[in-house]
């Protein structure tokens, strides 16, 4: 076990916490100064901003569309976006929900768009499978986007917020429009498939250890 | 595996070696620093709440004094206390309803869909209780001029009312023209109840109530049709 403890350390820190290190975190309030700020034209806040929360936003879409291109271009667009409904932003309000609600919307028109134009067309399946890479690398944890890709659209999103960007229950129930108890019952869902598959993959006994 | 290994494998997962690009980050500060002029923020939700509820509720009383306070003077005091505050509730409610879906990131107490049944229901509840003849003299000619008149002071309402919140940004365009056109329809109901004296159970339960889902169901459509529209853009 202490061994397992100690791979899982080392896991942790060339995985996840190195990404928050590389990863601009800022705290609630500093967004909702920094949102302010932009509000009042000011080029530095807005500059701060757009550093401090790309990161989250660009893992929203690279998690939805399992796409890095598409998420670059979604991301331009959501910042477009938010620019011209800068002013629907009210001072004190958390920050985070008023985001994401607007990168939800980019995310459904852009879907809306993409069905429209390739409603019949059958694109090549350019994400790698979490079968294939925990069959080729038994140690390594698929990425994010790869392990989520088999849960519903409103599922993924809500474990997104819900568990890897840390918002509340309530910050997610804003963000998508919906009631907290909605909120709970995607999570739960989502969480119960995500079990299964985790399972089944045999990524329990990864290199957190063998896990309960 | 419980859940609070799911959270660690969950956070080890969300490692993303591909980060977002520096450049593009870049790119997309310059291209908003091209504008950065000052903006207002929205005003408070009640404000905008407090506007379109006074909209409402001026339309419906200058509708019903051009045309006529029959219906009201005509109701027994019982029916008036149970009408028209079930009534300013259920407006109360959309308009908050509608500020909300305006404003990203908003709290909601209701979906659209069940702010429309809620409506439609309640007010069924009511008039099915207090009207009790059910004769139909006139049933389509009366029916069709009370739906028009409805829907004539519905219009205003929810013209008024988008001028109010005109500056928002509704997320879902449709929802939001569909919460609009309840709260518009609720506004023709309230109209209808102050100026129709025909109490028949039928025409109230049936022409009465109908002003509200064709209303919100004109504000959906409008809307679906304004948000393809290429330019429809919020204004700063």
């Amino acid at each position: 076990m202490g061994l397992a403890v100690d791979s899982a350390s080392e896991v942790e820190e060339s995985g996840y916490n190195r990404a928050r290190r590389f990863t601009p975190m800022t705290s609630d309030i500093d967004l909702e100064m920094l949102m302010a700020r932009y509000q009042q034209g000011d080029l530095a806040a807005a500059n701060s901003l757009i550093r401090s929360v790309s990161p989250r936003l660009y893992r929203f879409f690279v998690i939805q569309f399992s796409s890095r291109e598409h998420a670059d271009d979604l991301l331009q667009e959501l910042w477009l976006r938010i620019h011209k409904a800068r002013h629907t932003y009210r001072p004190g309000e958390p920050v985070l929900p008023w985001l994401y609600a607007i990168a939800r919307n980019i995310r459904v028109d852009h879907f809306r768009k993409s069905s429209r134009t390739t409603g019949h067309e059958q694109p090549l399946d350019e994400t790698p499978e979490a079968e294939t890479v925990a069959a080729k690398e038994p140690d390594r944890i698929p990425s994010l986007d790869v392990l989520l890709a088999p849960l519903p659209e409103s599922q993924r999103e809500v474990i997104t917020m819900l568990k890897v960007e840390g918002m509340s229950l309530e910050e997610v129930a804003r963000a998508t429009s919906s009631s907290i108890g909605s909120v709970k019952q995607k999570a739960h869902r989502g969480y119960e498939k995500l079990r299964v598959r985790l399972t089944m993959l045999g990524l329990g006994k990864g290199p957190l250890g063998e896990l309960p | 595996m419980n859940e609070k290994n799911m959270d660690e494998f969950l956070k080890q997962a969300a490692h993303n070696p591909e980060a977002v690009s520096p450049a593009l980050l870049d790119r997309i500060a310059a291209s908003l620093g091209n504008s950065m002029p000052a903006v207002r923020p929205l005003p408070s939700s009640w404000v905008l709440e407090i506007g379109i509820i006074l909209i409402a509720v001026a339309i419906a009383i200058a509708g019903a004094a051009e045309a006529g306070f029959f219906g009201v003077l005509k109701l027994n005091s019982f029916e008036r206390m149970l009408i028209f505050p079930a009534l300013a509730i259920l407006i109360f409610l959309a308009a908050s309803a509608w500020v909300s879906e305006n404003i990203p990131g908003s709290k909601r107490l209701f979906t659209p869909g069940m702010l429309l049944g809620v409506s439609i229901f309640g007010l069924l509840a009511i008039f099915g209780v207090l009207f009790r003849n059910y004769q139909t003299d006139r049933f389509l000619s009366a029916g069709l001029i009370c739906l028009g008149f409805g829907l004539l002071h519905a219009i205003p309402t929810a013209l008024l009312g988008w001028l109010v919140l005109r500056r928002g940004f509704a997320v879902n365009a449709v929802a939001s023209g569909l919460v609009g056109g309840t709260l518009a329809g609720l506004a023709g109901v309230a109209m209808l109840e102050l100026h129709c004296p025909n109490f028949q159970a039928l025409h109230v339960l049936i022409w009465h109530t109908a002003v509200i889902p064709v209303s919100a169901a004109g504000g959906a459509v409008l809307a679906w049709v304004i948000s393809r529209h290429p330019t429809s853009q919020p204004p700063n």
